[in-house]
């Protein structure tokens, strides 16, 4: 049981890590980011270790989505084709 | 944004505030401390700003809230480091604990129930990191969430 | 070229990385070193008389450390002001003037 929430949550943390890279719109991109953190905080809390839980929570996908999201409403939305 | 959205903001916002003191004045019980309360309540000011026109939100949230709080955050820490210095042997000497007095109550080792009242400086130096905190990342969150629009729209006028 | 460069450089990490954590030189769980947590784990709780360890040892044995961070964040947030230096002072130019 404990082995197929830590594959769950890891293979989730792939996924939205890819997502963030290979999403083109930067919105969608930086909302992929606030999941990641999200995962990457319930991952904390199934290891054990509590205060970091909160501080990646807080921070990652509190401050750092409102501040990817206003950099992304202050510039262009559309990533540059190369 | 649209009226749902700050109605709820403004519903939220003082349990997103509650908990963030709770994470910082209980730092030395249950998990957390002074970084992550200050986060928290650093993300409650981010919603009150994410959520409310600028001209609406400016008058209660102002800049020099945020930089006296950032300020005597730091200077409270530095200030009772060096206590240590004079109070008991060396810098950041833990002078308090142990004393009865404030935050003075002896703790054994073992499970307990846990009182507010133990601890020694580390409540103080919590609440001290916490204020610097909340201060440092409002500010940054205020900087760029009020200079940022400004540029955009002297640009938008430029051209 | 470049493809290969970088699928090359993946390759050998990656193997790295599964050698290392599948050999049993390191334990998931077990830190190699224990003496110096157990007595932080023994006396901790006497000697400063925070319940939750964590708080002990960021506050209390490793304070310094502390120190530097909330240094760090000062430092960061003075960055940030640097580069709207010049909006904050039209802004307070502005409030004189009116």
């Amino acid at each position: 049981m404990d082995l197929a929430i830590q594959v769950l949550i890891l293979s989730g943390l792939i996924l939205t890590g890819l997502l963030v890279f290979y999403l083109q719109d930067l919105l969608h991109s930086a909302i992929a980011f606030a999941a990641f953190s999200f995962l990457m905080s319930v991952e904390f809390y199934i290891l054990q270790a509590p205060d970091v839980a909160i501080a990646e929570a807080g921070i990652g996908a509190g401050l750092t989505t409102a501040i990817l999201i206003k950099a992304v409403r202050s510039t262009t939305r559309r990533e540059f084709d190369r | 944004m649209s009226k749902i959205v700050s109605a709820a903001a403004d519903f939220l916002y003082p349990f997103v505030m509650i908990f963030g003191f709770y994470i910082v004045l209980h730092g030395h019980l249950t998990p957390g401390g002074g970084f992550q309360g200050g986060a928290v309540i650093a993300t409650g000011v981010a919603l009150m700003f994410a959520a409310h026109r600028y001209r609406d939100i400016a008058p209660i949230f102002k800049k020099a809230i945020f930089n006296t709080c950032e300020t005597v955050g730091l200077v409270l820490f530095i200030g009772l480091a060096f206590a240590g210095l004079f109070y008991g042997k060396s810098f950041m000497y833990n002078w308090l604990a142990r004393i009865p007095g404030l935050f003075g109550e002896q703790v054994s080792y073992g499970v307990n129930p846990g009182s507010l009242d133990t601890g020694g400086i580390i409540p103080l130096l919590n609440i001290a990191v916490g204020l610097e905190v909340l201060g440092a990342l409002s500010l940054v969150i205020y900087y760029l969430l009020t200079y940022v629009v400004q540029m955009g729209v002297n640009k938008h006028h430029g051209q | 070229m470049r493809n290969l460069l970088i699928t090359a450089i993946l390759v050998v990490l990656s193997s790295t990385f599964v050698y290392v954590t599948t050999s049993g030189q390191l334990q998931f769980g077990k830190p190699a070193q224990t003496r110096m947590d157990d007595y932080f784990l023994r006396h901790g709780q006497e000697q400063t008389g925070a319940n939750n360890i964590v708080t002990a040892v960021v506050f209390d044995f490793r304070g310094f450390d502390t120190l530097g961070e909330a240094t760090v964040l000062f430092v960061v947030v003075l960055g940030v002001g640097m580069l709207f230096r010049k909006l904050m002072a039209e802004e307070e130019e502005e409030e004189q003037a009116a």
